[in-house]
Order: C-alpha cells, then sequence, then structure tokens
C-alpha cells in the first residue's frame, strides 16, 4: 500500500486555561490517502476544528501539541507546517466573510499566495487568479477579481477562498464546516465544485464538519470524533449504513431526516459532554451510554476490524440491541381543531437607507414579506422554509405583531388584532428564538424569567407562581434546582428549554418557533423537538415553525409553506411539499439537501444559478430569474396563478400542474 | 435528561491593580475625612516667622508664603478634590444614563433631539463649558461640581445609548416586548442591569477626568475661594515661589497625581472584573 499523504497518530492537545488544562484532543490518529477524502464529524466541542488548528501550526502559546507522529507527504508537519500551509496544504474555513480581507480587491487575494509561494510576479498572478476563479465556475471572473468581498453574495465569497486555497496546487485541502455558514442551494452549489474539483485535480480532502449529509456526499472515509477521541473510523458507507460504536449510533438516531419523513420520535443522546479538564481514563461516552457496562470503565483502544476501527469494546456485543426509543407521552393527538391565526395580505416593505442618506435619495427598499395568507389551526404545527432573507422571521414578527405591518389584517381566534395587540393577544401568541445565547437576559436567574410572564398578564403569584415556575421546569425536563441558575450557568440546549419554558409560562395557544432548533446539536436538537412535539399533544399548542433545515421541518410539520422572495410560492400537507407535484423551487431545495444515505441521487440533482439576492423582479414570477423550468416572457410579466393540484396543496407556477407532476421524486426515498 | 454539567459560576479573583487602586483611594478619602481632627495645624492659621520653611520634622510638606503648614492646607484641600471628582460624576451620571436610555429606546424625535443637544455640548471644550457655566455665577465648590458634573453628562449620555441600543437588539428585549412589557419595564429590568458594567468602567475613568478639570477650573479661580485650600488652588497659588520654595506646590501636585492614579487603576481593575470579553471563557 502507497503512503499515505497525510499520517497522523496520536495527537494530543491541551489548552492551558483558567481552570486548568483542557485536554481538547487525546490520542487522535487518521491517516489520508493520496486522492482520498476524509470526513471528520462530531458536535461542537468535539475537537474537530482543532485538528484542523493542530496540522496547520496554527494554535496559540497556550496549546500543548504532542504526537506520535505528523507528516505530510513524508515531512514532519510539526517542523514544516509554516512552509507547507498555503502552499501545499490549503484551507477554507467556515465563514467567507470573515475569511476575506474586506479591503482588499479579490484577485488580489486570489493572487496572494501565488506571489507569496511561488514567487510570481503580481501582474501574472492576477492573471493565474482570473482563471481560477473562473475554474470555480464564477461567471465574469475578470470583474470579479477587480470587486471588493462586499460586493459578492456568500456562496461567490466562498468560491473566491477556494480558489485561494488552490492557487499553490496544494495536495491537500482542509475544509473546516465550509458550507455551514451558506444557504442550502448555494452549498449544493460549492459542494458540486468541490466534488468536480477532487475528481480533476485529484486534490485530498479533510473535511470537518457537523452534517453528515454533506460528509456522505463528498468524502469515502469518516473518522467520528467525541469529545477529542476517535470514537469510530471506517468507509463513509459502512459506517453510516451500520454505525457501530454506540454514539455513532446515537447520532444517526438522533437525526431528523427527510427522507424518513415524520417519524414518531428522534432519540436524543441524554446528558452532555465530560469535563476536559478532568479527561476520564476509560469510555468518556460511558455517562450517555446506554449499553454502559463494568468494563467500560477501562481505557478503549480503537479496534480495527474490517476495515473499520471502533473505540469500544462492547460494539459487536451489542449491536444487535435497539438503541433504546423514549416512550412516547402522550398516545393520543387531538387532530388540528378550528382555525386559530388567519393572517391575510400581510406586507412589510424596509427602507434600506435611512436617516439622513434617506432625505436626499429616492428610497430603496425591500420587501421583506409582500402579500401573505396564511391560516393556523389550533394544535397544528405549520413549517416555514426558505432561504436566508426570504422574509420568513419578518412573517414570524408580523403575525405577532411586533413590527408594525405595511398593510394586511391579523384575525386571531375569530377577533380582529390591532396594530397594537391588547394583553390578551400578547398572553396567548409567544415567540422561540434561535440563539439560545442572547434570549434569556443574563442578569436573571431562571426563576425570575418565568415568574415575570405570570405577573404581566396576572396568572400567578407568590407560592402559586413557584409551583408553576416548577411545573413549567418540568415541563420542558429540567429538576427544580434550575430555579437559581443564570443563564452563563446553563448549556445551550438547557437555555433553549429555559427560552422555551418562558413563552409557554403564559399558557399560550401560538408559539412562533424562529429556527428554534438551528443552534443546537444533532443529540440536544432531537431532545427539543420531541418537547416540542410533546407540547403541541398534550397541551395543544400550535406553532408557526420557521426553519432552514428542510429536515428538521418534514419531521414535525402537519403542512409545509415555502416561501420566496417575500411570498409564499407552495403549501400543503407535508406529504404533498415533500413529493410531484413541485413548485421547481421547492424541487430546487428539496434536491440541494444533503442526506445520509442518498448516494447515487445525482440524476435527480436540480440546481439554482445564483442566490436569493440577484435581480428583482418588478413584475411576473418572483422566481423567474433562477427559475431553471422557466417558460418564457410569461413568467417575467404576469403574476403566476395559484394551482390546486390536490386539496390544500396551492403552488403559484404558470406551468401547468399535470407538468410539474412528473418532476423526479427530489427525495430518494420519500414514500 | 440527567444532571448536566453545569458550569459552575466561574470564582471570579480580584484584579490585584483594583485591589491596589481600592486602597489608595480608601486611605485618600479616610485622611480627608479625618482631615481636620488629625491636622497638625491650622490650615489658614497664618505665622510669619515660618514662611517658606522646607520640609522637616514639624513641617512635613514645609510651610507656604504665609507660614501657612502645607501638609495641614493638603489634608484639609483633599476632600474638595474627592468631593469634585465623585459629585461631579454622580451627577453627570444621574442626568445622562436615563437620557442615553430613553434616546435609545425612543428612536426618531425624541433621539434626534437628545443625541444633537449632547453634540453640541461636546463640540464645547470641557473647560471652556465650565467656565461657561461658572461665569454667569458666583464661584465656589459646589457650582463648580455641577460645572464639571454637566460637562460630562454628554459622554455618560453617548455611552448609555450606545451600551443600550446594543441591547436593545437582543432577542430577551424581543421577549419582552412579545410579552407587551412598556418602556419602563425593558428599560429599568432588562436593559440597566446589563448595561451597568460598562457604565461602571466609565464612571471610574470619568472621575480621574473630573477631578483634573475641577482642580483646572479652580486653579483658573473658579473653584473654592482663598482661603480655602484646594489642591489645583494651591498649585494656582505657588506659581511666584515655583524657584525658591517648590514644595508649595509639589505637595499639592503628587498628591492630585497619586489620586488620580489610583482612580485610574481602579477604573482598570474593574474593567478587568466587570468587562465579559476579558473573562475567561471555556473551551471552544
Amino acid at each position: 500500500m502507497a503512503e499515505p499523504l497525510l499520517d497522523i497518530a496520536g495527537l494530543s492537545l491541551a489548552y492551558d486555561t483558567a481552570r486548568g488544562a483542557v485536554r481538547a484532543l487525546d490520542g487522535v490518529s487518521l491517516a489520508i490517502p493520496r486522492g482520498g477524502a476524509m470526513g471528520l464529524v462530531g458536535e461542537s466541542g468535539s475537537g474537530k476544528s482543532s485538528v484542523v488548528l493542530a496540522l496547520l501550526g496554527l494554535l496559540g502559546k497556550e496549546a500543548t501539541v504532542t504526537a506520535d507522529r505528523m507528516s505530510f507527504a513524508g515531512e514532519d508537519l510539526r517542523a514544516a507546517a509554516a512552509r507547507l500551509r498555503g502552499a501545499r496544504i490549503g484551507t477554507v474555513f467556515q465563514d467567507p466573510a470573515a475569511a476575506l480581507n474586506p479591503a482588499l480587491r479579490i484577485g488580489a487575494q486570489v493572487a496572494e499566495p501565488l506571489v507569496q509561494h511561488r514567487g510570481l510576479s503580481p501582474r501574472a498572478a492576477l492573471a493565474r487568479a482570473v482563471e481560477l476563479l473562473a475554474e470555480m465556475g464564477i461567471p465574469r471572473p475578470a470583474a470579479v477579481a477587480q470587486a471588493y468581498p462586499h460586493q459578492l453574495s456568500g456562496g461567490m465569497k466562498q468560491r473566491a477562498v477556494i480558489a485561494t486555497a488552490l492557487a499553490c496546487e496544494p495536495e491537500l485541502l482542509l475544509l473546516d464546516e465550509p458550507t455551514t455558514a451558506l444557504d442550502v442551494t448555494v452549498e449544493a452549489q460549492i459542494l458540486d465544485l468541490l466534488e468536480k474539483l477532487r475528481a480533476e485535480r485529484g486534490v485530498s480532502m479533510l473535511l470537518v464538519s457537523h452534517n453528515l449529509g454533506i460528509v456522505d456526499r463528498l468524502c469515502d472515509e469518516l473518522t467520528v470524533l467525541y469529545a477529542g477521541r476517535v470514537a469510530e473510523a471506517g468507509r463513509t458507507a459502512d459506517l453510516l449504513d451500520a454505525p457501530r460504536h454506540p454514539y455513532t449510533r446515537g447520532l444517526l438516531a438522533a437525526l431528523p431526516r427527510i427522507d424518513r419523513g415524520r417519524i414518531a420520535r428522534l432519540a436524543p443522546i441524554p446528558g452532555s459532554l465530560p469535563d476536559l479538564t478532568q479527561p476520564d481514563p476509560g469510555c468518556n461516552f460511558r455517562p450517555r451510554c446506554p449499553f454502559a457496562a463494568a468494563g467500560c470503565a477501562a481505557p478503549q483502544a480503537l479496534r480495527h476490524g474490517d476495515a473499520r476501527a471502533v473505540a469500544c469494546h462492547r460494539a459487536e456485543a451489542v449491536r444487535d440491541l435497539p438503541w433504546p426509543q423514549p416512550e412516547p407521552v402522550a398516545t393520543t393527538r387531538a387532530p388540528p381543531g378550528a382555525s386559530l391565526l388567519e393572517a391575510q395580505d400581510l406586507a412589510r416593505s424596509f427602507s434600506l437607507d435611512s436617516g439622513f442618506a434617506g432625505m436626499f435619495r429616492r428610497r430603496a427598499e425591500v420587501r421583506a414579506v409582500d402579500g401573505v395568507s396564511l391560516t393556523l389551526r389550533r394544535g397544528e404545527v405549520i413549517g416555514l422554509v426558505g432561504e436566508s432573507g426570504c422574509g420568513k422571521s419578518t412573517l414570524g414578527r408580523l403575525v405577532l405583531r411586533l413590527i408594525a405591518a405595511d398593510r394586511g389584517r391579523i384575525g386571531f381566534d375569530g377577533e380582529e388584532v390591532p396594530p397594537k395587540p391588547p394583553d390578551a393577544f400578547r398572553r396567548r401568541a409567544q415567540i422561540v428564538f434561535q440563539n439560545p445565547d442572547t434570549s434569556l437576559n443574563p442578569r436573571q436567574t431562571v426563576d425570575q424569567a418565568l415568574r415575570r410572564p405570570m405577573e404581566r398578564f396576572g396568572l400567578a403569584r407568590g407560592a402559586a407562581a413557584t409551583a408553576e415556575v416548577e411545573r413549567l421546569l418540568a415541563l420542558v425536563r429540567l429538576t427544580p434546582a434550575y430555579r437559581t441558575r443564570y443563564p452563563h450557568q446553563m448549556s445551550g440546549g438547557e437555555k433553549q428549554r429555559i427560552g422555551i419554558a418562558r413563552a409557554l409560562a403564559s399558557r399560550p395557544d401560538l408559539l412562533v418557533c424562529d429556527e428554534a432548533v438551528s443552534a443546537l446539536d444533532v443529540s440536544v436538537q432531537a431532545a427539543v423537538l420531541n418537547l416540542l412535539g410533546d407540547l403541541r399533544d398534550t397541551l395543544g399548542v400550535a406553532y408557526l415553525f420557521i426553519s432552514h433545515d428542510i429536515g428538521v421541518v418534514a419531521h414535525v410539520a402537519d403542512r409545509i409553506a415555502v416561501m420566496y422572495r417575500g411570498a409564499i410560492v407552495e403549501e400543503g400537507a407535508a406529504a404533498q411539499v415533500l413529493s410531484p407535484p413541485y413548485h421547481p423551487y421547492t424541487q430546487a431545495l428539496l434536491s440541494a439537501v444533503p442526506v445520509v444515505g442518498a448516494r447515487g441521487r445525482a440524476a435527480a440533482r436540480m440546481r439554482l444559478a445564483g442566490d436569493v439576492f440577484a435581480a428583482p423582479a418588478e413584475r411576473g414570477c418572483r422566481f423567474a430569474h433562477r427559475c431553471p423550468a422557466k417558460l418564457g416572457a410569461i413568467c417575467e410579466d404576469q403574476a403566476p396563478p395559484v394551482q390546486v393540484p390536490a386539496p390544500g396543496h396551492r403552488i403559484a407556477c404558470h406551468i401547468p400542474a399535470a407538468e410539474l407532476a412528473r418532476a423526479p421524486a427530489a427525495l430518494a426515498a420519500a414514500e | 435528561m440527567s444532571a448536566s454539567a453545569a458550569t459552575a459560576a466561574p470564582r471570579r479573583r480580584l484584579p490585584r491593580t483594583l485591589v491596589v487602586g481600592l486602597v489608595v483611594v480608601g486611605a485618600i478619602a479616610i485622611l480627608a475625612i479625618l482631615g481636620p481632627w488629625i491636622a497638625p495645624y491650622d490650615p489658614q492659621g497664618f505665622s510669619m516667622r515660618m514662611r517658606l520653611r522646607p520640609p522637616s520634622a514639624e513641617h512635613w510638606f514645609g510651610t507656604d508664603e504665609f507660614g501657612r503648614d502645607v501638609f495641614s492646607r493638603v489634608l484639609a484641600g483633599a476632600h474638595h478634590s474627592l468631593l469634585m471628582g465623585f459629585g461631579a460624576t454622580a451627577i453627570s451620571l444621574v442626568i445622562g444614563v436615563p437620557l442615553g436610555l430613553i434616546a435609545a429606546f425612543h428612536r426618531g424625535w425624541v433621539e434626534e433631539v437628545v443625541m444633537r443637544g449632547v453634540d453640541l455640548m461636546i463640540s464645547l471644550p470641557p473647560v471652556l463649558l465650565g467656565l461657561l457655566i461658572l461665569a454667569v455665577t458666583e464661584p465656589g465648590l459646589f457650582k463648580t461640581v455641577l460645572a464639571v458634573g454637566l460637562v460630562y453628562v454628554p459622554i455618560m449620555t453617548r455611552l448609555a445609548r450606545a451600551v443600550a441600543l446594543e441591547l436593545l437588539a437582543e432577542d430577551f428585549v424581543e421577549a419582552a416586548r412579545a410579552r407587551g412589557e412598556g418602556a419602563f419595564h425593558i428599560l429599568v429590568r432588562e436593559i440597566l442591569p446589563n448595561a451597568w458594567p460598562p457604565l461602571i468602567v466609565e464612571t471610574a475613568l470619568r472621575i480621574t477626568f473630573a477631578i483634573l478639570l475641577g482642580s483646572a477650573l479652580s486653579f483658573l479661580g473658579l473653584g473654592p475661594q482663598p482661603p480655602d485650600s484646594e489642591w489645583g488652588l494651591m498649585i494656582a497659588e505657588s506659581r511666584p515661589f515655583i524657584s525658591e520654595a517648590p514644595w508649595i506646590g509639589l505637595a499639592p501636585g503628587i498628591c492630585l497625581c497619586l489620586l488620580l492614579i489610583a482612580v485610574n487603576v481602579v477604573g482598570e481593575g474593574l474593567r478587568d472584573l466587570l468587562d465579559p470579553r476579558m473573562r475567561g471563557r471555556g473551551h471552544g
């Protein structure tokens, strides 16, 4: 067997912190052959980004790196990292906006490594940079090379970053969450590009990601990290089809999968990451493992089997035992009841330049929400999906009257909601936010945060309020001891549950969940999704569930509304929206989602050019400029009619429903 | 869900600078309070035979041109500087912070009126503004304190507004709006507790400037009037004797420096303690 390009053995890393040494990596080994692609997955805190930084020799003074072997193409990385990075090892980080220098032109940034490492003249380097940009699929590369980063969209910026990383023809590309900051349709374009680069240039890749679907698409091999140690490693297909390590099995069980549709409950992994200041010499997943037994306290070596390595002595013994499924709380689920929320023709524009500048210029406006009507019944979950900037968060806030509408009416439980709604409406309609770090007041204890809504609406006081706080904590599966905690004393998942409890404190009938689980790790996300499902079943709460993650929406929603540039282009029962006939935009969205176990789905792929911020259509269909199925002038000139292929299913498109129905199923395994 | 690893509140160690600064400021404050009782001589008692004596065992800081004991005069003047610093800053805090919070909450014309007024005040040099306020009335300690306080109102307003604007964009404020909370609750219960740390740090640093400006105004004759002793005034009075009896000006000057440095160190220490960016974070 040929010598691997990258060969790491026993890589350990400790950060010196005020709380003592944090052992971020503990004996990590991985090897990538020439032309191979390795995926490195794990939840936040697993140490996957630390691996990349350690390889590049970019860790600060407070980090101590030790390794048995760290070689790249026969050279010792510990000595040569500074010389190799940028030249023979290219790197792409998560946020393209942060990776590019806002004060330099794109061309100069792509050319820089060529001048630095290859000794090219600036003029020759710039010419090469334009070629590279063209190779990355950037239209009009010469113009883009002259542009500044802020003039490019997120996807274009990431292409420029990849061009920079590839400028010196590196043998290895380190990709640290390269598409996490991007929309799903743009992510699909970048993944296509990476796939093409690998095929054409034979560049090796180390892809760090929390998204198993992406890894499945790009990588032959997979290493699963848990709390700084390798839990399992092997061929991607084997590992995802039949995981052996309990942690890998748990990760897959907790993942809401669009192809599985709406299953009863996800299986969360209980507990949280171990304290890395006191590394457990035995299996560090033991406290959370459903199969833990006596021998688990002993150190676990990676056991190499047939083309895979597992750090679990019981992996084979428990392989046929099923992963424990949480019991459903409510067995009966009331069907959605009478209409609760009726929004008609809501619209809201934002002025782009305000204040002084706006007084002299004609005001540029963005129509964030443009004539949306929506009906939500009691106990119903509507999933609202769309790319960033499509207006879904604005719609959620319009419905709650948190921002003023330009026009449109809102009816709640049969009554008109005025622009300044009465307390009765405020009590019954609440919101859960995306970011658990900012949704709680850092200076308030859990008790204060949960008590306030009850006092505000006169629901409970004194001892009754205390009892109610404890009831709410129990509802979100937290013990009464949490009452005295401050936000900084809780994990992200715990904070998110307090945010949900606070929204529930006033006993609302409607919750707007604005990306309520997007900031959470998969294992915690599963717990929160289950909780939301239980609350709907037991309390009959209706949700407007806003998310960019279609897998999550497919899991929770009764109905799905797809939004594009301020309007709903398709709406219907979840099963109707997730299978043909589709609106072309829905089809593109669905086919862009990286799904685990969907190898060979390429035939059904439909790609969108550009992104949501491309030129606005003044009249006609707002999707026309990106639509791959555009009919012609009619799409640009006339607003599309709303077609009803089935009761409750509405598609706003010029293409006849019968023709839309012939689209291939975008989800391989959709029933 | 099992009891999860809740990170215990990080034990906050007091920064050493904070402790040292507080000790010095505290010592000066105690001396200022006890001054009248521990002063070895009457700070205003003339003694023509003892004029311009250098520091000695009887007169630690020497005597001035009227034979008054400089050490006693420095002690008697300490409370002026402290009052000037703390009183003036308190005034700027009490007026400036509510203005800033209101400006941040009520965007639109309220904000425009408040902030343009603030801009107007800031465009004048502090000493000039202090002179303006004092020139129209009789000079005196409390007028000086008030004048210095008003001079620093714009800075507090700007800071409070900036901090509040950032906090108002946070989700927990939107959650309060979703409960239909009024402006008072949002500003006092949600914003203010989070706005304190930067405001306190700024306040501590601002005290230094207030002491300095107060002394400068006294130096110009717009503070406490002779024969009262005030450090800035003492320095002004010592000018004719700077070459033959430098201790008359040096003693209050060094005390002023010591106080300024100590207050500044307290401010720096508070920033280390309260600024969340300085606080040790967990592993990433």
